[in-house]
């Protein structure tokens, strides 16, 4: 008996190595090239005619010399600064304003009983169908040639902490209705406004879920990329995905730059998402299981 | 008060807000229409005069020709300065600093890329044999100034552009009377006297006194609209007078001069007053006559969709009137008072929502029946609307494959042949995702498995890291020169592979990468569905006998289902609509073979600028996706019963 199980998790480790390979050899080979210290996409360079051996050598993700050059140049030579610094300032202002936003909202649809709640709620839940490129070219138009928000902060974070409210207003719903509402007439009959509950009361208990809608807020923004790309024209006003594209888009091929930009970039996020993967986990499947 | 005079009151209040609601918009409709009249006749001046000089120097030496634009401009108080650029040279001009004809110079860069632009714009129109590109710029940044540049002709070949900067203060030639409400506010105190003399009913949904004040609401609005449109009409006629009078005294101008032969009769066109495309407007004739006819047909087409806007205000106006009868906007007050609060929360985030979710979704409905395109969207909205012409090119082009002796080809550019590859896209990826997750996560839920958490923390990488830098790094992994991909299959000596030159081979660089980034979404929900099934489940069902199989089909699929179904639905419209892996792995390559719906409706709206065919088919992605809404909520609570 003992020895069919440990037959069949050799099975099961073959199996599961073999993917965790596969789930982390780009990610390997993005920080072999971001440590090459070159531009070009292979990490060697190939002898005229390579046997099996050179060949083994230039897919595995070590670069030829390690070297920190990418990571210093893209930060001094190129205006990789410039748009990490616009992706933070966007994203930050995005955070904020979504979270106030969705905080009232959400605060109303919770505790209030008021005609047109129900049909709010839906809206925000039927907004979430349309289709991406056909908001496009109206925001275009609206911010870009009416507003004249092209190029500006503003006009990026408007559109991602509006795009952003409906998931993070349903979000917090869900959580302020588990905050009892005894908590609240208490407070009433001591005295309190609503003003001072909601901001007193109200915020600090649901501190867990406004901390979630402000990662969501911040990821909308710090990962998106059409709209940036649309919104913001000259290269001094991009955002860092905007940017990364343009190392390795079109007819540039700096593999380098953006290897060691999209560590960058990446090492943030993915740093949150590991560390918060069981709330977002629980979050997705909390409506599913009942 | 009982409740006949209280609906009395709500019907007077009713008819005092509808009547100056649709007083306020018609005047401001009004107002926008003839600003643009307005517009149009000091562009219209100033091109007919550029045109008429450009005419004239068509077959002229270099001598002659500056010798006649100096003329022209002397005799014409209107032309400030005139310049002609051909090729590299200046020809001609009246700035006495130029000292024409000598070479550009660097600072004068412009004209000569605006001459390149406009040399291409004419091509493209000529070749194409539609007319697409505007090949007149006008400009009017500095006020009572315009700058209009034509193209200058010499022998009947593309010389360069003569550009004309025109004063356009002067007098008006709209004499007209000053805007009068007089009329509009007595008969409205008149009908709200009136109305306190009524007698409502509160029993009868409808009744004589509630459409007599209908009535009276539309008799208002009406008088008002009429008054205001026989004024619009007087001024699109003294505007064509205008015109058509320094039409003439310009052309016996140059009739005098010998430049110019004065045309005697009204058969050929007026090459002078023209569009922006250069197509004569036809509103005057050659000898400077007007015909009637044209110039009714002119302003029935001018004001058709203009009407219907004013009918839109009135019905409008009507709404609100029966909101104040029906006594709903009293309830809305009263609402609104009673819940001020809450009302209050809910507002900024509702602005939000409207201003920048829903209004550019109707906005972009609306575009999708107009032939809005980068280049005609200075036009006034009336002109672009084309009905449902841009639905039927999308969905009634047929066009398919073509049958040739070399076997069928594929048309790419065809929505049948996008929406197959969608589908195909959809279908592929989601299975990928929920094998290779249902797989992994069956595995992980071993019981005494090591290093669990490890497995489970590294698989969950491709969904942590931003999918716009996976898509690029793919990109680059597939390189066909040095990718590794490409590597990897050499070290076993096959031959590499031009992944994005090949329909399917493209194809399944994007299945690669999505299918890499979508797989820990899928292991992790079925996972956590997986651990929350009963262990004495499978005890029991092990002490009856079952064998693993029957495990898996009786035991753990059924559990599955309520979390499985969500998760495949969502990830359905996810991938759908999966943009960035297209866009940035493959970018349709080759041809646009591999596009999905949505980088296709990105690239007609982005590369080739038309933005109302895109808006159109993300319309006809939006339609699709509803049905597919509305039929998988059927299903899911098909399943939800077994």
């Amino acid at each position: 008996m003992a020895d069919i199980k440990t037959k069949n998790h050799l099975l099961l480790h073959v199996v599961l190595i073999s993917f965790t390979v596969l789930a982390t050899y780009p990610v390997l080979w993005v920080l072999a090239l971001a440590f090459s210290g070159q531009q070009s996409v292979g990490l060697i360079d190939l002898p005229k005619d390579p046997g099996f051996i050179e060949r083994f050598r230039s897919i595995l993700p070590m670069p030829a010399h390690l070297s920190v050059s990418n990571f210093t140049e893209v930060w001094t030579d190129q205006d990789f600064g410039r748009w990490m610094w616009n992706s933070a300032v966007v994203s930050l202002m995005t955070t904020m304003l979504g979270v106030f936003l969705a905080c009232t909202a959400a605060y109303a649809f919770s505790r209030f009983r008021f005609p047109g709640r129900n049909t709010g709620m839906l809206m925000f839940l039927v907004s979430q169908m349309f289709p991406g490129t056909l908001m496009l070219i109206p925001l275009f138009i609206i911010i870009v040639k009416w507003l004249e928000l092209g190029n500006t902060y503003v006009g990026l974070v408007i559109v991602y902490a509006t795009t952003a409210i409906p998931f993070c207003v349903w979000m917090l719903k869900g959580y302020f209705d588990t905050i009892p509402y005894d908590i609240e007439e208490s407070a009433l009959i001591d005295g309190a406004s609503r003003l001072t509950i909601f901001w007193r009361i109200i915020l600090p208990l649901a501190k867990p879920a406004i901390a979630i809608t402000a990662l969501f807020s911040f990821m909308t923004a710090w990962n998106e990329f059409i709209l940036a790309s649309i919104f913001m024209e000259s290269e001094l006003n991009y955002t860092a995905p905007v940017g990364l594209r343009f190392f390795v888009g079109g007819f540039s091929s700096q593999w380098g730059y953006f290897a060691a930009g999209s560590v960058i970039v990446s090492l943030p996020v993915v740093g949150l998402f590991l560390h918060l993967q069981k709330y977002l986990i629980s979050g997705l499947t909390a409506g599913s299981v009942k | 008060m009982n409740v006949a005079e209280h609906l009395k009151r709500s019907a007077v209040l009713g008819l005092g807000v509808s009547i100056l609601l649709t007083l306020v918009l018609s005047t401001w409709m009004f107002r926008a229409e003839e600003g643009e009249l307005r517009l149009q006749q000091r562009q219209r001046l100033a091109v007919m005069h550029a045109n008429a000089l450009a005419l004239s120097v068509a077959d002229t030496d270099v001598g002659e020709t500056g010798r006649r634009v100096s003329d022209i401009q002397k005799l014409n108080p209107q032309i400030e300065s005139v310049i002609i650029v051909g090729g590299m040279q200046l020809v001609a001009s009246t700035r006495a600093e130029d000292a024409a004809p000598r070479r550009l110079e660097r600072e004068e860069k412009a004209l000569f890329d605006l001459s390149n632009q406009i040399r291409s714009a004419r091509e493209t129109n000529q070749g194409e044999e539609v007319v697409r590109k505007k090949i007149i710029q006008v400009d009017e940044k500095v006020a009572g100034h315009v700058v209009v540049t034509v193209p200058y002709i010499a022998h009947g070949e593309f010389a360069g552009i003569l550009q004309m900067k025109f004063n356009t203060t002067g007098e008006d030639v709209f004499g007209l009377t000053p805007d009068s409400y007089t009329l509009p506010l007595l008969l409205l105190v008149a009908a709200l006297i009136a109305g306190t003399l009524l007698r409502m009913s509160a029993d009868k949904r409808i009744d004589l006194v509630k459409l007599f004040v209908i009535g009276i609401f539309l008799a208002i609005a009406m008088l008002y609209q009429n008054q205001r449109m026989e004024r619009y009409e007087q001024m699109v006629v003294q505007a064509n007078q205008a015109v058509a009078e320094k039409y003439l005294a310009t052309a016996e101008q140059y009739d005098r001069l010998g430049y110019l032969a004065l045309a005697i009769d009204n058969s050929s066109a007026n090459l002078w007053d023209t569009d922006h495309y250069q197509r004569p407007l036809g509103l005057i004739a050659a000898d400077g006559s007007i015909p009637a006819e044209t110039q009714a047909a002119h302003f029935e087409k001018r004001t058709r969709f203009f009407n219907r806007i004013l009918w839109a205000i009135n019905l409008l106006g009507v709404a609100v009137l029966l909101m104040f009868i029906y006594g709903f906007a009293a309830r809305t007050y009263a609402a609104l008072k009673e819940h001020a609060y809450a009302y209050a929360y809910v507002t900024p985030a509702m602005i939000g929502m409207l201003v920048l979710v829903f209004f550019p979704f109707i906005y972009g409905i609306t575009l999708a029946f107009t032939d809005t395109t980068l280049f005609n969207e200075f036009l006034p909205f009336q002109d672009r609307w084309i009905g449902w012409d841009n639905f039927k090119a999308i969905l009634g082009d047929f066009n398919l494959y073509q049958n040739t002796p070399d076997g069928i080809i594929w048309n790419y550019q065809n929505f049948y042949w996008t929406l197959l590859v969608t589908v195909v896209w959809t279908i592929t990826n989601v299975t990928i995702g929920v094998t290779v997750g249902f797989l992994l996560a069956m595995a992980l839920n071993t019981e005494g498995l090591r290093g669990k958490a490890i497995y489970r923390v590294i698989l969950i990488l491709p969904w942590a890291i931003p999918n716009y830098i996976t898509a690029l790094v793919w990109r680059g992994m597939f390189h066909p020169q040095f990718g590794v991909i490409n590597q990897m299959l050499q070290m076993f000596g096959m031959e590499p592979v031009a992944w994005f030159d090949g329909v399917a081979s493209s194809f399944l660089t994007g299945l690669a990468t999505n299918g890499w980034l979508s797989f820990p979404f899928m292991m992790v929900v079925i996972l956590g569905a997986l651990q929350s099934i009963p262990r004495d489940m499978y005890e029991a069902a092990e002490v009856e006998g079952a064998n693993p199989w029957q495990r898996l089909r009786y035991i753990t699929l059924p559990l599955l289902k309520p979390t499985l179904i969500p998760a495949i639905v969502l990830s359905v419209v996810w991938t759908f609509n999966m943009f960035n892996i297209i866009f940035l792995v493959s970018g349709g390559q080759p041809a646009g073979a591999n596009e999905i719906l949505i980088t296709k409706a990105y690239k007609i709206a982005f590369e080739n600028y038309q933005y109302a065919y895109a808006a159109a088919y993300s319309t006809v992605i939006f339609i699709i996706l509803l049905v597919y809404g509305f039929f998988q909520t059927r299903i899911t609570k098909a399943t939800e019963s077994y």
